[in-house]
C-alpha cells in the first residue's frame, strides 16, 4: 500500500513537473524553481517516540500531497516530530524535536542537502539573522538551566555555539540583528523574552513579559507577543495577555489583559489586523487597539482540537489534530467565516509554513 | 513516549484510548510533573488468592484427565479449582515454562490466545485478552493482584516466568476472586509448596544472541512437616541487534537487566494448621530503545517487592484462611541518561484477608471472604496520599449430580470514592457425555480507577466511576484420554471506559473520563494432543482467537463502530513438540494479524500482521538425574515485524542453554 501510494504521489509530482514544464501559456512563472514553489508547508508532528511525523504541501492551486520529505528523499523520513520549518534563502529547515536533528532540504525541490545531528537538545524553532541560523532548545528534560540557542553556521551547517538562555524557549523571530526569544517555558511555564544579539551572540535582555508567551509576530516596528497565561492546573492560573514590544527601544509600550481565566492560543497578523483564537473562536481587532473585542468572528465548528493556525492572504488556517493520534485535517475559512476547503494531511499538524 | 517529543508540557502522548503502558506514564509523569504536586492514591484491589492449576479441560473430580499433568502439589487456591470451573483455564507448566524465553511476554504470546503489545524486545509490553485493554487483564501473584496501582496494569516484561512452578491463564471476568482489572481475563503466577519428602536443585543457563544471558537457580527442600524454596534468577541483554533486511540500523540503547529473588516456606504445624510465606524482590534497569538513531536516551528502573504470610486452619467442616500481604512498587524514569534527572513514583500496599469455607454437605459449599486493602503512594508528581478499600464476598457452589454443577457469587465493594459496586457471578458446567461438557458463565466485573486517573496533578478526575463490564460465555470442551478440544464464544459490554481525553476546543489539558462504551465478542480455540509411536512422543498445542472488539468513535460528525487499536481480529499459536529418548524438541509458532494503531482505524496506522516461528532441541544427558543441553533458533523465518508502530524487533537468532535437575 505504501508502495502504492508513493507510485501514485510520483505519478503526480512527475505529472506536475511535466505540466508546469509544458505551460508556456498560463501565468505561472516561465520556469518553476521547483515543485514547491509557492504554497506552503504543514508540519505533521506524527506520534510521539515514532518516526511517522511528516511534512504536507498545498499548492497555491490547492492540491494536496503528504508525506513529501519521504516522497522526494525515498531513503528518509522527516523523523521523530518534526516540530516546525524555518525557511531562509533557497533553504527550508525542518527542526526535528524528538530526533535531535534538523532536516535541511532546497525548499523548491525538497532535495535533501544536509542532516544536522549535533549540537542540538529537544530542538523547537529557528530564525535566521546575520547570515546565522539560531535554533531554542529546551536541553534536557530534567534540568531548567541548560537550555540554551544553538547557532547554526548556515555554510558549513554546524553548530558554532551555543547561547545559554532561560528555561523553555520556544518562538524565536528576527528584526535587523536582533533575536527575540520567547520563553514560553518548556516543560515548565515561563514569562519572558530574551533578546539576543546576533553580531556578539551574547543575550543583551530579558525581559518579564507575561506567562507563557507562546506567539511572537512583527509588524510594521512592534513585536506582538500572545500570552496564554498559566492553566488551571499551574500553582496559580493566571489570565492571557497581548504584549506589545518597541523593536526600536526594545520597551513594552502596552499590554492587553484578557477576562479573569481565559487562555487565548494563537496569533497572526494580517492587513494591520490581529487575529487570536479562545478555543476553536476566532477574534479579530486592529493592531492599534487598546482593549480586546467582546465577540468573536466566528467559531471554526468543524476544527476537533485546533493545533495549528495562520491568517494570510485574507484567508484563515486551521489545523485539526483531531484525536493526536489519526491523520489530521486542515482547514481554510474566509476571514469572515466562510468555510472554503478542506484537507486531509499527516499526524497532528502544528503549524503553516507559506513558501513563496 | 519521551516527553521531548511532547509539544510543550502538553501531548501525553498515545495516552488516548487508555492503551496504557509504562513509557506513557512516563510522559505523562513527565508531561506533568512540573504542574506541582498533589495526592495521587488509589488503591489496589486484589483480590485472592489463586493458585490454580485448571486445565484445559477442568479436572473434575474423579476424573482422570491426562492432558493436565498435573504435578503432585498442594493446591493452596482452591478457590479458583471450586470457582472457576465455569471457565476455560489454561495452565502453562514448568516444562512449557522452561521451553520458553523468559519473560511473561513471550510465553503468553507463544502458548495463549492473549495478544501482546511489545514495544520492542525486552521494552513495555502489555496484554489484550478478548479484546480489552491492558488494564484489563489482572495479574495474580500467589493469590494477590499485583497490577500496577499507578497504571491498574502490568508490564509483562517486568515478570519472569522462571520464579513460578506454574502459570494459570483464565480467561474471562473474575473480579469477585481476584478484583479490579479482572475483566478480559487473569494470569496466575503459582509458588506451589509441596508436602513430601523431597530434596532437588534445578540450574539453568542461556546464552544467546546479542549479548543475551539468562540465569536460574532453584532450591526446593521439602518433608511432611516443612516445605522451602529458594529462587534467583538474572536476565539481561544488550540488546543491540541489527535490524533485518537491507539497512545497517541497530536497535539503539535497548540494553536491560533484571534480578529477582524467591523464598518460599510453610509449615505444618499440626494437622489443622498450616503457616505459609512467600517473598519476591524484583529489581530490574531497562534502557528504552530508540526509534529514531538520534533521539534522546532514556531508561528505567523497577523495584518491586512482594511479601505473603498465610495461616491456614482446618477444622471439620470449615477451613479458614487468613492471609496478611505487603506488596510495593516503584520506578525511577530517567528521560536522558546523561543527565542524573528522574521522576519516580512509589505505592505500597497492605492487605488483610479472612476466606472461610464452609462445606455445608459433600455437594454444596459456600465461602466468605472478606478483604481490606490500604495503600499509600507518593512521587514526583504524587503528595502522600492514602486509600482504603474494603469488600465481602460470598461464594456458593453446588454439586447438584456427578455431570451437573453450577456456582454463584456476589461481592460488594466498599470504597472511600469511587463508589461502591456490586458484582455477581452465575456459572454451570453439564456433561453430557463422557467426551464433551459445555460450560456457561455470566458475570459482572469492574476495574477502578487508577491513581493517576483520579488523583493526577492538574489531570486528575475525582468523580471518575469505575469501568464495569457485564460478560457472558458458553464453552463448549471435548476430551478423551489424549485429546483436548474448547470452543468458547463470548460477548462483553464494557461500560464507562476510562479514557484520557483532550479538553474541548484543542490546548493542552488533558483529563480522564468515563467516556465510552467497547463491545467485543469473539472465539477462542483452544486444542492439545498427545499420541506416541513406540517410543516416538508428539504433542500438538494450538489456539487461535477471533477477536471483535469496538468503540464508537466520532469521525467528521459521523459515529462509528471502530476496532480498538491493538487488537488484531486473529490471532493464531501452535506448537508441536517431538520426543525420542533423550532427544526432545519442538517448534513453536505465532500468527498475529493486523492491528490498527489509531482510534479511527486509518489504514496509514495499520501494522502489518507477522508470522514468527521458533525451533528447539535438546539432548539430556543424564541418568539418574536430568542434564540438558540444548539448542533454539528463534525468529527461524527471519521475520521483519515490528508488533508496535516504530518498534522493531530481532531476526533470527540463537541460544543455547544447559538444564541440570539433581
Amino acid at each position: 500500500m505504501k508502495k502504492l501510494n508513493k507510485l501514485f504521489l510520483a505519478v503526480i509530482v512527475s505529472s506536475a513537473f511535466f505540466a508546469s514544464c509544458s505551460s508556456d501559456d498560463d501565468n505561472t512563472p516561465a520556469v518553476a524553481r521547483g515543485n514547491y514553489d509557492g504554497g506552503l508547508f504543514i508540519v505533521n508532528e506524527g506520534n510521539n517516540g515514532t518516526t511517522n511525523g511528516t511534512i504536507s504541501f498545498l499548492s497555491s492551486d490547492l492540491k494536496i500531497e503528504n508525506n513529501v520529505f519521504t516522497l522526494v528523499n525515498s531513503d528518509k523520513i522527516s523523523g521523530d516530530t518534526p516540530q516546525s520549518i524555518g525557511i531562509n534563502g533557497d533553504f527550508a529547515y525542518i527542526i526535528t524535536n524528538g530526533s535531535n536533528k534538523i532536516e535541511l532540504v532546497n525548499r523548491f525541490t525538497f532535495k535533501s542537502i544536509a542532516t544536522i545531528t549535533t549540537g542540538l537538545n529537544n530542538p523547537r524553532f529557528i530564525a535566521f539573522a546575520n547570515g546565522k541560523g539560531y535554533v531554542t532548545n529546551w536541553g534536557e528534560p530534567g534540568s531548567p538551566t541548560d537550555d540554551y540557542v544553538a547557532v547554526l553556521d548556515l555554510t558549513t551547517n554546524t553548530v558554532t555555539s551555543k547561547i545559554p538562555v532561560a528555561e523553555g524557549p520556544e518562538k524565536i523571530i528576527q528584526n535587523d540583528a536582533k533575536l527575540y526569544v520567547a520563553h514560553k517555558g518548556g516543560w515548565n511555564q515561563g514569562n519572558s523574552l530574551t533578546i539576543i544579539s546576533a553580531v556578539t551572540n551574547t543575550v543583551t535582555s530579558n525581559l518579564t513579559v507575561g506567562d507563557v508567551p507562546s506567539s511572537l509576530v512583527k509588524d510594521n516596528g512592534t513585536l506582538y507577543i500572545l500570552c496564554d497565561g498559566k492553566p488551571y492546573y499551574a500553582d496559580v492560573e493566571t489570565a492571557g495577555k497581548i504584549v506589545k514590544l518597541n523593536l526600536s527601544t526594545n520597551t513594552i509600550t502596552s499590554t492587553i489583559n484578557f477576562p479573569e481565566k481565559t487562555h487565548p492560543g494563537f496569533l497572526d497578523i494580517e492587513n494591520s489586523k490581529l487575529y487570536y483564537t479562545i478555543g476553536t473562536d476566532v477574534y479579530s481587532t486592529a493592531v492599534s487597539a487598546t482593549t480586546l473585542p467582546a465577540a468573536s468572528i466566528f467559531k471554526a465548528s468543524k476544527v476537533t482540537n485546533l493545533y495549528g493556525f495562520a491568517v494570510k492572504n485574507n484567508q484563515i488556517y486551521f489545523a485539526d489534530a483531531v484525536n493526536y493520534s489519526d491523520d489530521g485535517d486542515i482547514y481554510i475559512y474566509s476571514l469572515t467565516g466562510t468555510l472554503s476547503n478542506t484537507f486531509g494531511v499527516g499526524i497532528t499538524p502544528n503549524g503553516f509554513y507559506f513558501n513563496n | 513516549m519521551l516527553v521531548v517529543s511532547c509539544k510543550a508540557t502538553v501531548r501525553p502522548c498515545d495516552w488516548e484510548g487508555k492503551q496504557q503502558d509504562v513509557s506513557q506514564e512516563t510522559c505523562l509523569y513527565n508531561k506533568y510533573r512540573t504542574l506541582g504536586k498533589k495526592g495521587v492514591e488509589i488503591m489496589t484491589l486484589k483480590k485472592c488468592f489463586v493458585f490454580c492449576f485448571l486445565v484445559l479441560c477442568q479436572i473434575i473430580s474423579a476424573q482422570q484427565d491426562s492432558i493436565t499433568k498435573l504435578k503432585e502439589v498442594i493446591v493452596s487456591d482452591i478457590n479458583l479449582k471450586k470457582y472457576a470451573a465455569s471457565q476455560s483455564v489454561q495452565v502453562l507448566n514448568d516444562s512449557v515454562i522452561s521451553k520458553n524465553q523468559s519473560s511473561l511476554t513471550s510465553l503468553l504470546n507463544y502458548n495463549t490466545v492473549i495478544y501482546l503489545k511489545e514495544n520492542g524486545l525486552g521494552m513495555t509490553s502489555t496484554p489484550s485478552f478478548r479484546g480489552t485493554t491492558g488494564s484489563q487483564t489482572a495479574v495474580i501473584w500467589n493469590g494477590i493482584n499485583i497490577n500496577s496501582q499507578f497504571l491498574g496494569q502490568t508490564d509483562f516484561n517486568t515478570i519472569g516466568t522462571r520464579d513460578f512452578n506454574s502459570i494459570a491463564v483464565k480467561a474471562g471476568g473474575g473480579s469477585i476472586l481476584y478484583g479490579s482489572g479482572a475483566i478480559g481475563g487473569s494470569i496466575h503466577l503459582n509458588n506451589d509448596l509441596s508436602f513430601k519428602n523431597n530434596f532437588s536443585n534445578q540450574v539453568f543457563f542461556s546464552a544467546g544472541s546479542y549479548d543475551t544471558y539468562s540465569a536460574n537457580y532453584r532450591l526446593a527442600a521439602s518433608s511432611e512437616k516443612y516445605s522451602f524454596q529458594a529462587n534467583i534468577s538474572r536476565n539481561s541483554s544488550e540488546n543491540d541487534f541489527k535490524y533485518p533486511g537491507n539497512t545497517n540500523q541497530k536497535n539503539i540503547n535497548g540494553e536491560y537487566y533484571n534480578t529477582s529473588l524467591n523464598t518460599n516456606f510453610g509449615y505444618k504445624i499440626n494437622s489443622n494448621n498450616t503457616l505459609k510465606i512467600y517473598s519476591q524482590f524484583y529489581d530490574s534497569e531497562r534502557h528504552f530503545s530508540l526509534t529514531s538513531p538520534t533521539a534522546s536516551k532514556t531508561k528505567y528502573n523497577d523495584f518491586n517487592t512482594r511479601s505473603l504470610l498465610e495461616w491456614e486452619n482446618v477444622s471439620n467442616r470449615f477451613t479458614s484462611k487468613v492471609k496478611a500481604a505487603y506488596i510495593s512498587e516503584s520506578y525511577k524514569y530517567f528521560p536522558s541518561i546523561t543527565s542524573d534527572f528522574f521522576t519516580f513514583g512509589k505505592v505500597e500496599t497492605a492487605i488483610i484477608k479472612y476466606d472461610l469455607a464452609f462445606d455445608v454437605s459433600d455437594k454444596i459449599k459456600l465461602n466468605s471472604i472478606i478483604d481490606y486493602n490500604r495503600n499509600k503512594g507518593y512521587g514526583s508528581s504524587i503528595d502522600n496520599v492514602k486509600r482504603e478499600i474494603g469488600s465481602a464476598s460470598l461464594l456458593l457452589r453446588h454439586l447438584v449430580t456427578d455431570k451437573w454443577d453450577y456456582t454463584a457469587s456476589i461481592r460488594q465493594e466498599l470504597t472511600d470514592n469511587y463508589g461502591n459496586p456490586f458484582l455477581f457471578s452465575l456459572g454451570t458446567r453439564y456433561q453430557f457425555a463422557d467426551f464433551y461438557r459445555v460450560k456457561l458463565n455470566a458475570s459482572k466485573n469492574y476495574r477502578m480507577p487508577t491513581y493517576n486517573d483520579l488523583f493526577w496533578e492538574g489531570s486528575g478526575n475525582p468523580n471518575l466511576k469505575p469501568e464495569t463490564s457485564y460478560q457472558a460465555e458458553i464453552g463448549n470442551e471435548f476430551f478423551t484420554k489424549n485429546f483436548s478440544l474448547s470452543v468458547t464464544g463470548y460477548y462483553n459490554s464494557i461500560k464507562d471506559l476510562l479514557r484520557w481525553v483532550p479538553s474541548e476546543g484543542g490546548g493542552d489539558t488533558w483529563s480522564p473520563e468515563n467516556t465510552s462504551k467497547v463491545r467485543a465478542y469473539g472465539a477462542e480455540v483452544l486444542l492439545e494432543w498427545k499420541t506416541k509411536i513406540d517410543n516416538h512422543h508428539f504433542t500438538i498445542n494450538g489456539t487461535y482467537a477471533y477477536t471483535v472488539s469496538e468503540s464508537k468513535q466520532l469521525i467528521k460528525g459521523e459515529v462509528l463502530y471502530k476496532q480498538l487499536v491493538y487488537v488484531p481480529y486473529h490471532k493464531l499459536t501452535g506448537a508441536v513438540s517431538y520426543n525420542w529418548k533423550k532427544i526432545s524438541s519442538y517448534l513453536q509458532y505465532l500468527y498475529n494479524g493486523e492491528v490498527y494503531s489509531t482510534p479511527f482505524n486509518s489504514i496509514s496506522g495499520k501494522i502489518k500482521d507477522y508470522n514468527v516461528g521458533n525451533f528447539g532441541v535438546d539432548y539430556d544427558f543424564g541418568t539418574k538425574n536430568s542434564y540438558k543441553l540444548g539448542f533454539q533458533v528463534l525468529n527461524i523465518l527471519n521475520e521483519n515485524y515490528q508488533p508496535v508502530i516504530s518498534r522493531q524487533m530481532p531476526g533470527r537468532n540463537y541460544t543455547i542453554y544447559i538444564n541440570l535437575n539433581f
